[in-house]
């Protein structure tokens, strides 16, 4: 963290320097601060904050928080079961599977390993709506995801692709060596899986690769199934449906006569590929940096991961120790994703957060429903492409909710946090100069300011509470 | 002719809203008048995500490799709605036999792009840029389109999307909406001063916040104070409730509210990407999709005259069936167009055949059509622009001739 330290020590605008910086890691390494946070990390240093959610150490005060959410634990068989006893079970499964996301996000000590979580779900991306995906996305969070969000991606890339609900998402369940019956060939290939490997997983679509590699990945896979969708829901291995004969994957040669191991060896040949230490390295650099991020902070991560073999957290840590991600507290900001607007937005009131399925409903009026990103793509890691009218104007109005208490689920005393905050909760001056000291580290712009303190007196909505909203509601607000 | 009828409606609401408490003045208002004024032709693409496969939305049962191909999820002959003794259209969509067989629906078959990418991501892209091959192009096509047409109205461009769409991408502004009704701010008690304290927060900003907080606004001035555009739907046309029925019914809303309003662009993510049990999965989208068009096609009536729908997608599918009744990506797809000046009754597009030979790569059925010809072609129907130079690097020809 020293050439961090040296960026800040040179910067600027010393008055400002220490909240600002504080709110920007707070921002870009999880949804924000909570009021207090900014103070807590000048105090305990940037490095030793740092270092402490790369640690990602236990968080009993949130499994307190989750311990209600009682399917989240289940495996699939489980869920199956109680979705076989009654089918109106999966509204309680698909609530608890979001309710748990936000008070992570809202909640969790460990943000930058929430963050990850979400950044690394959507890039293996599966949607919760695809039928066994329903019964199997939480397991397969939990599962294939979270334990290795700051691990290797080696490790990450396996639990992905042996998970049933990547199997289903992407058909390779489905997939088998194709026959010769009475003399014709009987197709048995599905490519789905096999393209989205190299394409979104691991290489990227510029690598280069042809159909023919297209073609010979998927071979790879065939016989990776799933043992039963409506009852175990297992991963099984089905030697009678694997493609025995050669194949060749982008510079991969896989023998003749090989069976599940094909796959491995394929896994093992792309995570280790110089492609995909670049790919991943670039997306990290776009979710932490910004929408275009800088060449060098990409190679320098690209560098790491190479060096330690895909360590995520090191590649994480190059990262964060670089020049242009500090330089970045200093920038216009990385627009937010309605996901990043609303658990930060939350956690700027200091909200506690019970059921998350008002909340929901709002990220899916802003474009971003939870789980639910339909193409295997995932969501748009470009801040920019989540700005449009009808998304701001349910962001505005999430904002306005919010501070106003009105939001199911979710409870926040505004006046009461700003006057903790030491602020006047009946003076429109004092709550925003309040909540730009505290919750923005002095960033809101003379603008917002001005007009926030133009809030009249009286009325039959507090002071407190339309100052608040139109902070969050405001321009600075969407950018982190 | 209904547009005048709509126009008066229109003027109303700005006369309602030069008046309201709280409301900005602004030109916006008087330039979707202007744009009224230039040209009241539409154009509507529905952009089906995923890959919708061609050979099933149209399925050439006359080709004699088309069984022996698609096998388990061939179409019987006497189970197509049958176009010409060649082509028929999938069941589901026998709802739109009536509009083609009154020359109002065309298609358009084995139209694509030769420089084939069967990436989702990319194929999307290189469409919606109108550039294939090319990431680096930092606009889109109807953006490039609408650019070129007189009058910056908010509601001159609009696009029922969760996101911006890559068409649109670039500096003309684009409302961009998943559903018009009740675009307003809650702030029970204090609306007013919510309004222009954030109106005050957002304008004169010239950075992208600035950017959406200003459209924001905009778009609430048109769509607050225009009531006509929560009109029901006429002559008792159903849409059905999905995103592409809901999409084009708000279409329509908008088109006959006459806010000036040029291209539209629908975002359909459906259930297209049929790599598995694919059958049912275009049953249900098509009889969707079929729905919706009927019901747009009823409810504008006689301003279908001057509204092009085009229906696309990024590419089509492999012409076998794969391992899993479904089939993996391809190349070329099939487009349907409907609406102002479409030569209907007819499957265009020169057939390039199902035999192995015949097959790009052995394996999809080949593009004979550049889909920026079909474009360019309604693009300069609708819109009344020059299109031969809107997409860079390629001078569009004279296209298929579908639309008059």
């Amino acid at each position: 963290m020293s050439a961090a330290a040296s960026v800040i020590g040179t910067a600027p605008f010393p008055a400002d320097i220490g909240p600002r910086v504080a709110v920007h890691l707070l921002n870009r390494i999880g949804f924000g601060p909570r009021p207090g946070d900014v103070e807590r990390v000048l105090a305990r240093g940037l490095d030793r904050y740092v270092q402490e959610q790369l640690d990602a150490p236990a968080d009993p005060e949130l499994d307190s928080r989750l311990r209600g959410l009682t399917t989240l634990g289940y495996p699939v068989s489980q869920v199956l079961a109680l979705y076989n006893a009654d089918q109106r079970s999966i509204a309680t499964i698909l609530d608890e599977l979001n309710t748990a996301k936000i008070i992570r996000a809202v909640h969790g000590q460990n943000q930058l390993q929430e963050v990850l979580v979400d950044f690394w779900f959507n890039h293996f991306n599966v949607y919760v709506q695809d039928g066994f995906a329903r019964y199997s996305t939480a397991a397969y969070e939990r599962d294939a995801i979270r334990p290795y969000a700051l691990g290797r991606f080696r490790d990450l890339l396996g639990a992905t692709a042996g998970h049933p609900a990547m199997l289903y998402f992407l058909d390779n369940y489905l997939s088998r060596a194709s026959t010769v019956v009475n003399g014709r060939i009987v197709q048995g290939l599905n490519e789905n899986y096999g393209r989205e490997l190299m394409e979104l997983h691991t290489i990227g679509v510029d690598a280069g690769y042809t159909q023919e590699h297209v073609f010979d990945a998927a071979r790879c896979f065939t016989g990776w199934g799933i043992d039963n969708l409506s009852t175990s829901g297992r991963f099984v291995y089905r030697p009678q449906f694997h493609d025995r004969d050669a194949k060749s994957v982008f510079g991969l040669g896989v023998p003749a006569g090989g069976g599940k191991d094909d796959g491995d060896k394929l896994l093992d040949y792309l995570a280790a590929h110089p492609g995909a230490a670049h790919f991943i390295s670039k997306k990290l650099a776009e979710r932490f940096v910004s929408d275009d991020p800088p060449v060098r902070v990409v190679e320098s991560a690209a560098a790491t991961f190479q060096a330690t073999g895909g360590d995520i957290r090191a590649v994480v840590r190059t990262i964060l120790s670089s020049a242009e991600f500090w330089a970045e507290a200093f920038g216009s900001g990385k627009p937010k994703t309605p996901l990043e607007f609303v658990a930060s937005s939350l956690r700027a009131v200091d909200a506690q957060v019970s059921n998350g399925r008002a909340v929901a409903a709002y990220l899916q009026n802003m474009g971003m429903p939870l789980y639910s990103c339909v193409p295997p793509t995932g969501y748009s890691n470009r801040g920019a492409d989540w700005l449009n009218p009808s998304s701001h104007l349910y962001r505005m109005n999430f904002a306005l909710d919010l501070a106003a208490g009105a939001i199911a689920g979710v409870s926040a005393d505004v006046r009461g946090m700003v006057s903790r905050m030491g602020g006047n909760a009946e003076d429109a001056r004092s709550v925003a100069s309040t909540i730009s000291a505290r919750i923005f580290g002095n960033g809101l712009s003379a603008s917002t300011l001005a007009a926030a303190s133009r809030v009249a007196p009286g009325g039959p909505v507090s002071v407190a509470v339309r100052v608040t909203g139109l902070c969050l509601a405001g321009p600075e607000m969407q950018a982190r | 002719m209904a547009w005048d009828v709509s126009r008066r409606v229109f003027l109303r609401g700005a006369g309602l809203a030069a008046v309201g408490v709280g409301f900005h003045p602004s030109s916006l208002l008087v330039r979707a008048a202007q744009a009224a004024e230039a040209g009241r032709r539409v154009l509507v693409q529905i952009f089906l995500r995923g890959g919708c496969d061609g050979l099933n939305l149209c399925i050439p049962f006359g080709d004699a490799e088309y069984y022996g191909l698609r096998g388990a999820i061939a179409l019987g002959r006497g189970e197509v709605v049958d176009l010409d003794g060649h082509f028929g259209l999938h069941p589901a969509l026998a709802p739109l036999k009536v509009l083609y067989d009154e020359g109002r629906l065309a298609l358009l078959h084995a139209v694509g792009s030769y420089g084939l990418s069967r990436s989702h991501f990319d194929a999307q892209d290189f469409m919606e840029s109108g550039t294939p091959g090319d990431k680096t192009t930092s606009t889109g096509w109807l953006e490039r389109s609408i650019s070129r047409v007189p009058g910056n109205a908010v509601t001159e461009a609009v696009a029922f999307s969760a996101q911006l769409p890559r068409s649109f991408l670039g500096p003309e502004p684009v409302l961009v909406a998943q559903t018009l009704s009740s675009f307003d701010l809650r702030a029970r008690n204090w609306r007013g001063e919510a309004e222009t304290l954030l109106r005050a927060m957002y304008d004169g900003r010239p950075d992208v916040l600035g950017k959406v907080g200003q459209e924001t606004f905009a778009a609430m001035d048109v769509l607050l104070r225009t009531p006509e555009i929560m009109a029901p739907p006429a002559a008792g046309a159903v849409y059905p409730g999905s995103t592409v029925g809901s999409s084009l019914r708000q279409a329509a809303q908008i088109i006959k509210a006459g806010l000036g309003t040029r291209a539209i662009f629908v975002n359909v993510p459906g259930s297209f990407d049929t790599h598995a049990n694919q059958l049912p999965a275009n049953a249900l989208e098509f009889t969707r999709l079929a729905d919706a068009l009927v019901a747009f096609a009823r409810d504008l009536g006689g301003m279908l005259d001057d509204v092009a729908v085009m229906v696309t997608t990024e590419f089509g599918r492999a012409a076998f069936v794969n391992g899993s009744a479904g089939t993996d990506h391809g190349s070329a797809h099939c487009m349907i167009l409907m609406g102002a000046g479409v030569r209907g009754g007819r499957v265009y597009g020169s057939w390039p055949g199902l035999s192995r030979s015949q097959l790009y790569q052995e394996r999809d059925l080949a593009v004979t059509t550049d889909f920026r010809d079909a474009f360019a072609e309604v693009a300069r129907a609708q819109l009344g622009i020059d299109s031969s130079s809107l997409f860079p690097g390629y001078a569009a020809g004279p296209g298929p001739g579908i639309v008059a």
